[in-house]
């Protein structure tokens, strides 16, 4: 009995030693209450008493959100005034929204139920979403800013360009640069901050107040700094201050990415093409579950995004998606991007005007002219100046601004290509209910890509759609010999178009693949078959019509 | 007190002993300096008077029982106390179940060590009440006269099992739900016979249970609430009331088994008082008109110690030291709790808790037979056991019977390389469809794994009732494999499983992240 008494002993008090650690470690010694007891501390004397330690969270149940961010970081919970500069304590830096509004997750991602350090950091295993890294913190606008209206990458940079060179900077200050510094009363005058002026309703006239107080003014800086400026590069400084909301890293990669040709295979809110993933979310993907074995460094999302544009093979074993030669400017500016692609529910009430206009209005966050739709959808694979790519590793995607392609093909031929893709192929089908694009969109693209071709087209073509009546047979000999080695045995494609491909057959008239094969296509593989060469066959009128009769052979057997 | 003082006198002494009064009305024998004060101390107790007013030292020995059967109680004593605590701030709704536990651990002051020393005494449990079990077996604890306390013994088994199973599915996150997504699919399992024979149209037992248990197709609200109701309320009452009669019929039994020359093994009582000499007549208190004796009659107290304190102290050291460990563990290592339940997103392994991964492992091979038939033949087996050997040969000594230590030894070395060697085979060329793709399910579901290891064990164990002409020693033979069979399977659905329940020699070596 003995030896039970001292193990009941030593057992109950080890018990109660156990229980009053966890109860020390737990109330008195976390992590919070230290923090805040510190902050106490560096308060100013006065403040002190007033300043309670507890808890702090913000809660919005509407949002699901119970953020207690603000119980360690206690600068930034409403009402107080923080401690400017300091890593943990310092206010919440100034933006747009009012940080009490929505709780910290919204924007920040993280974990906000938690208390600990790491666990609300989200850095942790089984928290699928971890906190955007702080030189991305912008990247949290997009999980309601999620059609934030960007213009044309070039009009932006000219935009941006001018106002440097018209020196707006001089009086206003713009996204943390500029503006004048003169003491009040010494004469001077400071022109408002415009970082966010493209949010806020502003004074559509304000040009022409500015050329007024330059009439008025004999001297001073109205008369030396401001200067009237010329209608086009006012159009481009009103579209670049217009996009001008408080967060222009973001606006400057959104931009980029639509100037890449990136939604040509990816969609995103259902506008795209379908070849790579869906990447509407993609920002709010589990680190944990991705694929990190050839990825260096840290294992985080962005370092994952950077990885695979710089080499998305080896990132993604067997990926469609080529490598793009991209700078590392251009790496942190799309990662930058992707981490925005993010779409939490939450109630329509406190969806933002670009969302309800583009989901309501059916209105777009990119610009809808040509130059912009292209850079958009097309540019990747057919080239910025629609020369077409030649990526290691796939088949050639075809030069479109060809002009001598663009001499024989109508613009109904484009609009049904660019409608209906290629089936089986790279090139998606964008009509609306598949790549979601609108007939005038379509019709607009039509336009630009003529225009990449100096804006050959094809004359009035006086014979019918379908004239063509050679031997098939012939046809099928002749093929075998001068054209399945690019395009296919059976038509497939290989280096050259799938010419077994339904919609071409469709769309394309007998004079347009006669002529191809006629005169070829200057500066692409496709030889002129009509011309002399050393190393084929001339092919006469009546081969080649045999030809285009063998492949309107196909057109049956690849309905 | 002298009567004749003035009322007010009377009245102010009244007040001033009132403290000394209160405490000697509260405990009315006084404090236990007697052995008829001990023994009152016990039975005039309420909370203490279910036990016996005298202990036979050898149940007392720490080498009987290890205090398994009182550390199982503890622990369940512990989880009821933390499991209340808990209930204050959990919500029982898919919505809300998440975020909750959250806010136990991050919000609550001492939640995260309350969180987990619930779990933690969960796990001891089943851990005690296994070893308990094991315990009351070696030492033949369950012949004559109590075969039936083993059985409410296999029943506390089964509820203990369904209390931590249906706990596993509050936290409602990714290895909750889909621990809780297989275990309903076992629960389902049926259908693998019933469709065989194409019965499943109009009998599906299967289906009927998963329903039963899930209260819809998918886990999902209905089974959240089904399970917490099981979880805090309808288990809970179930093990109260098979304890009572579980300790009950332990008293009636007449205390713990010890073999018959205790006595003897026991040898001279030392540091403790003398004890009396005579055999009572009749016991404490018998009414003079029942006819029968009880246990104690007739048998002398010449081994018996006062339970208190002898048996009090043993008891509180065995809840003591249960509670040090438990919360041992809860400080240092925290409760899973993994992402938010998503059914689109399935766990790859989703594996069930530990205990069962055993079973896991068996309807990995068939799905019927691991979750249902091979479960049903070990319970109802183990609960025929006293019924099979009634010899009396070698009770209340650990090992008893024909055969000893030994026999359990070499039981143990058979039972592992059974198990080792039918799993070497099924992992290293697969099991019959390998060679067989069009197998019928009826012929997967007679032979496989489990259905060979048990057909293994019992071959053995008749072998063993032969040749030491002892029902015992078939019993010792046949639970030693079990054991450790168990052990082995639950180690392999634990370690070796990964990804598509692929084996793998280290969780390293799983594919993916």
């Amino acid at each position: 009995m003995r030896a039970n008494k001292h193990l009941l002993l030593w057992t109950s008090l080890g018990t109660l030693l156990f229980l009053g650690w966890a109860a020390y470690t737990e109330n008195v010694q976390n992590e919070w209450r230290q923090l805040q007891r510190a902050y106490r501390s560096a308060l100013p004397p006065e403040q002190r008493e007033a300043f309670r330690i507890e808890l702090r969270q913000i809660v919005v149940p509407a949002l699901h959100v119970s953020d207690r961010c603000v119980s360690c970081h206690v600068g930034m919970a409403p009402g107080e005034a923080g401690l400017r500069g300091h890593r943990t304590f310092a206010p919440h830096p100034d933006v747009v929204h009012d940080p009490s509004g929505f709780g910290c997750t919204v924007c920040h991602g993280g974990q906000g139920r938690a208390t600990v350090k790491g666990d609300a950091h989200g850095t942790v295993p089984h928290w699928p979403e971890p906190q955007i890294p702080r030189r991305y913190a912008h990247a949290g606008c997009g999980s309601c800013h999620t059609h934030l209206e960007v213009p044309n990458l070039a009009i932006l940079g000219h935009g941006r360009d001018l106002v440097e060179r018209y020196d707006c900077l001089a009086c206003h200050s713009l996204d943390g640069r500029g503006g004048t510094l003169r003491p009040a009363g010494t004469g001077g005058m400071a022109g408002p901050d415009l970082s966010r002026v493209g949010a806020t309703a502003h004074d559509r006239g304000w040009y022409g107040k500015h050329l007024a107080q330059r009439e008025a003014a004999q001297v001073g800086p109205w008369r030396d700094s401001f200067a009237p400026v010329p209608e086009p590069d006012l159009a481009a400084i009103v579209e670049f201050l217009d996009s001008r909301v408080g967060a222009p890293g973001l606006v400057e990669a959104k931009a980029l990415f639509h100037s890449l040709g990136c939604r040509g295979c990816h969609s995103i809110g259902g506008v795209g093409g379908d070849d790579g993933p869906d990447l509407t979310r993609v920002g709010q993907r589990d680190p944990g579950q991705l694929d990190f074995s050839s990825v260096p460094g840290e294992r985080s999302l962005a370092g994952w995004f950077a990885e695979h544009f710089r080499a998305p093979a080896k990132v993604v074993p067997g990926s469609a998606m080529p490598a793009l030669g991209l700078s590392d400017a251009q790496i942190e500016q799309l990662t930058f991007h992707l981490l925005s692609l993010r779409r939490p529910e939450f109630p329509e009430a406190f969806w933002p005007r670009d969302r309800i206009r583009a989901v309501r209005f059916d209105e777009r966050e990119f610009a809808v002219d040509g130059a912009t739709l292209y850079g958009t959808f097309c540019a990747a694979c057919h080239g910025p100046q629609g020369q077409g790519i030649r990526y290691a590793g796939m088949s050639v995607f075809p030069a479109i601004g060809n002009p001598d392609f663009l001499a024989l093909a109508s613009d109904e031929f484009l609009r049904q290509t660019i409608h209906s893709g290629r089936p089986g192929r790279r090139m998606p089908a964008w009509g609306e209910k598949t790549g979601g694009l609108r007939p005038s969109e379509i019709e607009t693209l039509v336009g630009f890509v003529r225009g990449l071709g100096g804006g050959a087209a094809p004359g009035p073509d006086p014979r019918p759609g379908r004239w063509a009546a050679g031997e098939p047979e012939l046809g099928a000999r002749l093929y075998a010999a001068n054209c399945a080695s690019c395009h296919g045995e059976r038509g497939q494609g290989n280096e050259g178009p799938a010419l077994a491909n339904r919609v071409l057959l469709a769309s394309a008239t007998d004079t347009y693949l006669a002529e191809t094969v006629r005169r070829g296509r200057r500066g692409t593989t496709m030889p002129a078959f009509s011309a002399p060469s050393p190393v084929r066959g001339m092919l006469s009128e009546a081969e080649i019509e045999s030809i285009v009769t063998h492949l309107r052979g196909w057109q049956e057997s690849s309905r | 007190m002298s009567a004749s003082a003035p009322a007010l006198t009377r009245f102010g002494r009244n007040l001033v002993a009132a403290p000394r009064r209160f405490v000697e009305t509260m405990f009315r024998s006084g404090a236990p300096t007697s052995d008829r004060k001990r023994a009152t101390f016990v039975f005039g107790n309420v909370f203490l008077h279910l036990h016996p007013a005298r202990t036979h030292r050898w149940s007392l020995r720490w080498a009987t029982t290890w205090g398994l059967g009182i550390a199982s109680f503890a622990a369940l004593g512990l989880t009821l106390v933390t499991g209340v605590l808990l209930m204050f701030y959990y919500k029982p709704y898919p919505d809300a179940a998440y975020d909750s536990i959250k806010d136990i651990h991050f919000v609550v002051p001492t939640g995260r060590f309350i969180r987990n020393i619930h779990r933690w005494a969960g796990n001891v449990m089943v851990v005690t009440v296994i070893l308990h079990m094991a315990r009351a077996f070696y030492t033949a604890a369950y012949r004559r006269p109590r075969e039936f306390n083993w059985v409410v013994g296999m029943l506390l088994l089964v509820v203990t099992l369904g209390l931590a199973f249906t706990g596993y599915l509050l936290p409602w996150d990714q290895l909750a739900y889909w621990a809780i997504t297989i275990g309903a699919n076992i629960a389902q399992s049926p259908r693998e016979v019933t469709d065989a024979l194409a019965m499943t149209g109009w009998f599906d037992p299967g289906g009927f249970q998963k329903l039963l248990l899930l209260g819809a197709d998918t886990v999902g609200a209905e089974a959240l609430i089904r399970f917490y109701l099981l979880h805090v309320m309808i288990l809970p009452l179930g093990i109260a009331l098979l304890l009572a009669v579980h300790f009950w019929r332990i008293r009636k039994d007449g205390g713990l088994t010890r073999p018959d020359d205790a006595e003897q093994r026991l040898g001279p009582t030392r540091g403790v008082y003398p004890v009396f000499r005579e055999a009572p007549q009749r016991t404490y208190q018998l009414a003079a008109l029942v006819r029968g004796k009880t246990a104690a009659v007739g048998r002398g107290p010449e081994g018996t110690v006062p339970a208190m304190p002898h048996l009090l102290y043993a008891e509180l050291a065995v809840l003591m030291v249960t509670t040090f460990v438990c919360l041992l563990l809860a400080l240092f290592l925290d409760a899973p709790l993994k992402e938010l339940a998503n059914a689109a997103v399935p766990e790859n392994p989703a594996k069930a808790p530990w205990y069962f991964l055993g079973l896991q492992e068996l309807v990995a091979f068939s799905a019927f037979m691991g979750g249902i038939g091979i479960p049903s033949i070990v319970v109802i087996g183990l609960a025929l056991i006293p019924y099979l050997d009634r010899e009396t040969d070698g009770t209340g000594v650990w090992f008893g019977g024909p055969g000893g230590g030994r026999l359990v030894l070499t039981s143990a070395a058979f039972g592992l390389a059974a198990v080792l060697g039918v799993e070497a085979i099924a992992i290293r060329f697969g099991w019959i469809r390998e060679w067989w793709p069009h197998a019928p399910q009826l012929l997967i579901t007679a032979i496989n794994p489990g259905t060979v290891l048990t057909a293994i064990y019992g071959a053995y164990s008749i072998y063993l009732v032969r040749r030491y002409d002892s029902t015992r020693a078939g019993a010792l033979g046949l639970f030693t494999c079990f054991l450790a069979g168990f052990l082995v399977l639950t180690v392999i659905g634990t370690h070796f499983r990964g990804p598509n329940w692929e084996f793998f020699w280290s969780p390293a070596q799983w594919p993916g992240h």
